[in-house]
């Protein structure tokens, strides 16, 4: 194990690591456990992350990573693991080379800190399921992301949890959760996907949902025991900062499901799914009062910044010098200016933050603003709701609204940087550059893969270093719902252009919609009486045919199966299966969602196998591979894909794989076909579909849909023809052909 | 397996329970930073940090006067420098100093008259001693009592009699008194300094105790400054008016108005100052609760104003709690008297700053954080801290008994060393 361990100095000396089992039973009671989670797997903070782990970026001056080892300080908590996964190395030396933190400090507040690294991680789930192993935690311990800032005491929320926890042993976790009302807010705004809780009157939580506003269904179906509940709520008002009272039990839970990911999308909805199997309960502290929330996004982070500038934060606000050597003071007009800060005579300073040795020139106006150390803002400079980096140089008569520039960027003379800019370390930037403000400015010197990018002379000006940031192509993710993610990589996520409005989600349905409604899903429902205690901020009752939560199971699954698609060493296609059922039932995942998802798979890795980068094989080839590469993929397809041999289910198949081919991204539509059709040809062949699916398919009114569908049909003309030809000649002046498609037909309607 | 109440946030009495097996550097560190994060708060600073100072005179290693002081001077000007809000620490800071002082002069009076012919002089001033160890509480300030010999090293008065008249005369100069004094006490070695350090912490003993019978000293002239049937204003009563109004209601039946702010994030629909309330009705006193913002209505009615400083000013200026200022002003206007209750460790050797009353605290005490409207559209400034000019102040009360803000400069004098005043712990080295 590769971890550091530190006791607080002096003369006590190091603690032994573990103590003696007697001591064990005390210590529980007296040392309190935390862990921080210091990588969230996410890149909604690239480019900047791509130099600097999220948690070390600045956030009014401070790293990240400060509040939240201040928040754990401000509780007494005395022991901390840190799990890092990308830039382990850099917050290691961040840690040990602060005076508070690092565990050979004398005056850490924490009796140990202990890093643990973890090479093969992926996820949070990984970090959760190793943690389980290690058997570090002795007792109760708060689990917390390295990106939360928190002023909240934890005394009350701990003393419930253990009273719970000791009156019945399954009450296993409390989360604690900060209410931000029901008015449009800020945070709200940020957050991008929306939480939501059905909570029992006592805390307890019954059912997690997420919703985002790039969802196709903004929907949620309640499980018909939550419904039966006497009172309870629907709570979507709530900001999750992360911060989880925790028993032992929970990591079992982890490592009990190795294929969770998330701690709220997974590992919550999970549990909560399965209490009946698992009989785990998990419950809510909803805070009314104090400051608590993640820097989890770039909205996120923009949101945190102004709270704590508006000192919602309070104690941990600039002029508190919470991190050593820091001097801040706070001066007229809420801004906060450390020493040797030089502001010209003429410049405007309002509601801002300037850090060490920074001059700020004549008739320069900054306000909202954030800006760090040694900073130059030249003469005329207009800075507005921007978060300023250490060593950066903007220079004269420069306007720079709503951007985030990092360490060491250069702004020549002139410059306009649009709304929402993202400008990372060391981009520099010519005189008289107008960004264009579409698409959003995203300008980094490294490329999503960390090698150097070429730099881009028509976008950064001349003498001008840096260029356009964009995402890795990411086949993957061609989900039909879009990524929420996409949202939170930019300061301010705008969905007007997206044709949404961020309150549809929180319209109130008729009352006899709702009704109507849950009497469809639930006939037992009294709506009138149980719907006095929910506050329904979401209109969300409606039954929906396709599952319970389909898009959760949909990219799942296609994950799931892509991947042991891919896997280059076992041959054994079983465990997918396995773990495709396991969601499918945890899902409660309909038939037809199933189909959706198989195909979707077996699609993209066709596609994925003609794309140069995977050889760029004929389309024949790549099917054949597609199935045949894998040992129980055919069964699987035959068994699950298609269900049974009837010819309506075959033909959906058909219809599945035909819309997951046109679904593909960078696919060319008469590719497509011609995969198809060697799809179908190639599954005919290993007898998963016969002859009278297809025909079937290829009589289907909803084949030729639309004109993509129509498309990739008729490339399958031929393959059609000759199926038809071989059928004549099995079955010589067989008549019933066509009205046996017509009968399949109505069936699969 | 009975529930455990442990709650876990560290606070001051924790600190205080675990200062012998920390370090020195780690104690000092917890309380900058309970400090920092508004775990210690207001008139405990100064109890904190008499705890601290000791620590640093028992633990940090000195073989002098000089380097002790500059120990102290070190860490006060360190945990002034951490909670520049709170000028009550640098007091404490002073406090010790001046005793630190007087100490070392003691002995090295005792050093120079070494021979036998200063036994006599030395019995003297070990006999005048121990009643200040013990002393009355009324006359906390023991410093100003004893011989004040450093004028007599430092300005070749040597020969200036141990006697019990200039025993009360009051310490003029002495500024080159320690600096001068380094050599003799170098050799003074370890019998002294093991004599010192005892006494010095035997004295910081001293100002814990005065700090925690101030209070109660206060709350003993209660009687004098509330008549029967008076209607008292207490604005924001503190632990010290608390505790003034409960020792009243035990003599006298009147009114009192209890102050309140008007706080939209009180959850738990208690009333404020609930405990008070039932302590002065179960004496018979009855209580009237009013908003901070209407109190100005009820001055006319209004006998007396009582709210405790903070800190008291040189110049007789107080540091109040926010909105203090208001009911100061609308008792002004009113023409009745304002009574400032403050034990004398309260009182501060310095001049009033903008910045310090200026101080800005958690905006969501006024407005709450889940009101999102309000969020974007107003800035909130929660001013925490009220500077309430002289003139508005009738009466100090102290646990030295009421005074007027013309005895403030004698009171200041007797308490703080004149070297230690003019220090200013804010400003950078």
């Amino acid at each position: 194990m590769s971890s550091k361990q530190g006791g607080r100095g002096g003369p006590a000396g190091p603690k032994p690591k573990k103590p003696a089992r007697a001591g064990a039973e005390e210590k529980r009671e007296d040392t309190l456990q935390a862990v921080v989670l210091a990588d969230s797997f996410q890149d909604r903070f690239k480019p900047f992350t791509l130099e600097k782990p999220r948690c070390l970026l600045p956030l009014a001056g401070v790293p990240i990573i400060e509040y939240t080892l201040e928040f754990l300080a401000h509780n007494g908590v005395q022991q901390v693991f840190i799990y890092c996964g990308a830039h382990s190395e850099e917050i290691e030396t961040y840690i040990h080379e602060s005076t508070r933190w690092s565990p050979r400090s004398a005056v850490s507040p924490f009796s140990s800190l202990e890093f643990v690294r973890v090479s093969d991680a992926n996820s949070v789930g990984d970090f959760l399921r190793d943690l389980d192993k290690r058997s570090l935690i002795e007792g109760d311990f708060i689990l917390v992301h390295g990106d939360l800032v928190a002023n909240i005491q934890l005394d009350e929320a701990l003393a419930k949890h253990r009273a719970r926890r000791e009156a019945n042993r399954d009450a296993c976790m409390t989360m604690v959760l900060r209410s931000i009302g029901d008015q449009p807010h800020r945070a709200k705004d940020s957050r991008v996907i929306t939480p939501v809780f059905a909570v029992e009157q006592g805390g307890r939580c019954w059912q997690y949902e997420e919703i985002h506003p790039l969802m196709k269904e903004r929907k949620i179906v309640w499980d018909p025991s939550v419904v039966e509940l006497p009172d309870w709520e629907i709570r979507a008002d709530l900001v999750d900062c992360g911060i989880d009272i925790c028993t032992p039990e929970v990591l079992a839970l982890w490592s009990e499901s190795f294929d969770y990911e998330l701690p709220r999308k997974n590992f919550l909805h999970g549990v909560l799914k399965d209490h009946e199997l698992n009989g785990k309960m998990i419950y809510t502290e909803i805070l009314e009062s104090g400051y608590a929330a993640r820097a989890n996004s770039l909205p996120m982070y923009n949101c945190i910044s102004r709270d704590t500038l508006g000192r919602w934060t309070f104690p941990f606000v600039p002029d508190n010098n919470l991190v050593h050597g820091q001097t801040f003071k706070r001066i007229r007009e809420g801004s906060c200016l450390e020493d040797n800060v030089v502001i010209a005579r003429g410049a405007k300073v309002t509601n801002s933050v300037i850090g060490k040795n920074s001059k700020v020139d004549e008739g320069a106006s900054i306000s909202s603003s954030v800006i760090g150390r040694r900073c130059k803002i030249g003469k005329n400079v207009k800075i507005e709701g921007s978060y300023i980096w250490d060593d950066t140089i903007i220079g004269d008569d420069s306007t720079v609204i709503k951007a985030v520039l990092a360490n060491y960027t250069v702004i020549g003379q002139g410059c306009k940087i649009p709304e929402g800019s993202l400008i990372s370390f060391g981009v520099t930037i010519g005189d008289k550059i107008q960004l264009p403000p579409d698409p959003i400015p995203r300008i980094s010197l490294l490329a999503y893969d960390k090698t150097p990018a070429a730099t881009d002379a028509s976008l950064v000006g001349e003498g001008g270093k840096g260029a356009l940031f964009t995402e890795e192509q990411d086949e993957e993710e061609g989900s039909e719902d879009g990524d929420p993610g996409s949202l939170e990589k930019t300061l301010f996520y705008n969905l007007e252009n997206l044709n949404l409005s961020s309150h549809s989600i929180s319209t109130l349905a008729s009352q006899a919609d709702y009704e109507s409604d849950v009497d469809d899903s639930f006939g037992s429902f009294d709506a009138d009486e149980n719907s006095r205690a929910a506050r329904n901020r979401l209109s969300s009752f409606a039954s929906d045919d396709s599952g319970l939560s389909p898009d959760a199971f949909h990219g799942d699954a296609v994950h799931g199966l892509l991947d042991a698609l891919r896997a280059v060493d076992n041959g054994d296609f079983d465990s997918a299966k396995l773990e495709f059922m396991g969601l499918r039932l945890a899902n409660n995942a309909s038939d037809s969602s199933m189909r959706r998802a198989i195909a979707v798979a077996f699609a993209r890795r066709a596609a994925e196998l003609m794309s140069p980068e995977y050889g760029g094989l004929e389309p024949t080839k790549a099917a054949e591979k597609t199935f045949n590469a894998k040992k129980g993929a055919v069964k699987f397809i035959r068994e699950v894909g298609v269900g049974s041999n009837e010819t309506n289910l075959q033909a959906e198949f058909t219809l599945a794989l035909q819309k997951a081919l046109l679904g593909v991204k960078g696919l060319e539509v008469g590719r497509a076909g011609t995969l198809l059709a060697a799809m179908l040809q190639q599954l005919y062949n290993l007898e998963v579909l016969e002859e009278e699916g297809i025909l079937s398919w290829w009589g289907d009114a909803r084949a030729v849909e639309n004109e993509g569908l129509a498309k990739l049909k008729e490339k399958c003309r031929i393959l059609v023809e000759w199926l038809e030809n071989a059928d004549e000649e099995e079955s010589d002046g067989d008549d019933d052909d066509e009205e046996e498609e017509e009968e399949e037909e109505e069936d699969s309607d | 397996m009975a529930p455990s109440q442990t709650t876990y946030s560290p606070s001051m009495e924790k600190l205080v329970k675990s200062l012998k097996g920390q370090t020195l550097e780690a104690s000092i560190e917890s309380f900058i930073y309970l400090l920092k994060r508004r775990q210690v708060k207001g008139d405990d600073c100064a109890d904190a940090t008499a705890h601290i100072l000791r620590q640093v005179v028992a633990k940090s290693k000195w073989s002098d006067v000089d380097q002790l002081l500059s120990r102290v001077q070190t860490v006060g000007s360190r945990l002034a420098k951490a909670a520049p809000h709170e000028p009550i620490i640098g007091n404490i800071v002073r406090r010790v100093m001046g005793l630190i002082r007087d100490e070392a002069s003691e002995d090295r009076n005792a050093d120079d008259f070494g021979s036998e012919a200063a036994s006599d002089i030395q019995s003297l001033a070990t006999a005048i001693a121990p009643p200040s160890h013990s002393g009355p509480p009324q006359r906390p300030g023991p410093v100003p009592f004893r011989p004040p010999p450093l004028t007599s090293v430092a300005s070749f008065h040597i020969a200036k009699p141990k006697s019990m008249f200039n025993l009360l005369s009051v310490v003029e100069t002495a500024e080159s008194t320690i600096t001068a004094a380094s050599t003799p006490l170098s050799q003074a070695a370890p019998t002294s300094i093991h004599a010192l350090r005892s006494e010095v912490l035997d004295g910081i003993e001293e100002i814990m105790d005065e700090i925690s019978q101030a209070d109660d000293q206060i709350a003993g002239f209660a009687d004098i400054q509330i008549f029967p049937g008076d209607y008292v204003l207490a604005y924001l009563p503190s632990r010290t008016v608390e505790r003034f109004l409960v020792k009243a209601a035990a003599k006298r039946k009147f009114t009192v108005f209890l102050v309140s702010l008007e706080n939209p994030n009180t959850t738990t629909g208690e009333a404020p100052y609930a405990a008070l309330r039932k302590k002065l009705s179960s004496s018979g006193v009855k209580t009237i609760s009013i908003a901070s913002n209407g109190l100005m209505a009820y001055m006319a009615r209004i006998n007396k104003v009582v709210f405790s400083a903070r800190v008291v000013y040189q110049n007789g200026g107080l540091l109040v709690d926010s909105g203090a200022s208001v009911a100061a002003q609308a008792a002004k206007a009113h023409s009745k008297p304002v009574i400032a209750l403050g034990g004398v460790y309260k009182f501060c050797p310095e001049d009033p700053s903008d910045e310090i009353a200026g101080e800005a605290g958690d905006s969501s005490t006024y407005v709450s954080y889940a009101e999102g409207l309000k969020l974007d559209s107003l800035e909130v400034e929660n001013t925490v801290a009220d500077y309430v000019p002289p003139e508005l102040v009738d009466v100090y009360l102290t646990n030295l008994g009421p005074q007027t803000r013309h005895h403030l400069a004698a009171i200041m004098a007797d308490h703080y060393k004149p070297e230690d005043v003019g220090f200013s712990f804010l400003s950078n080295e």
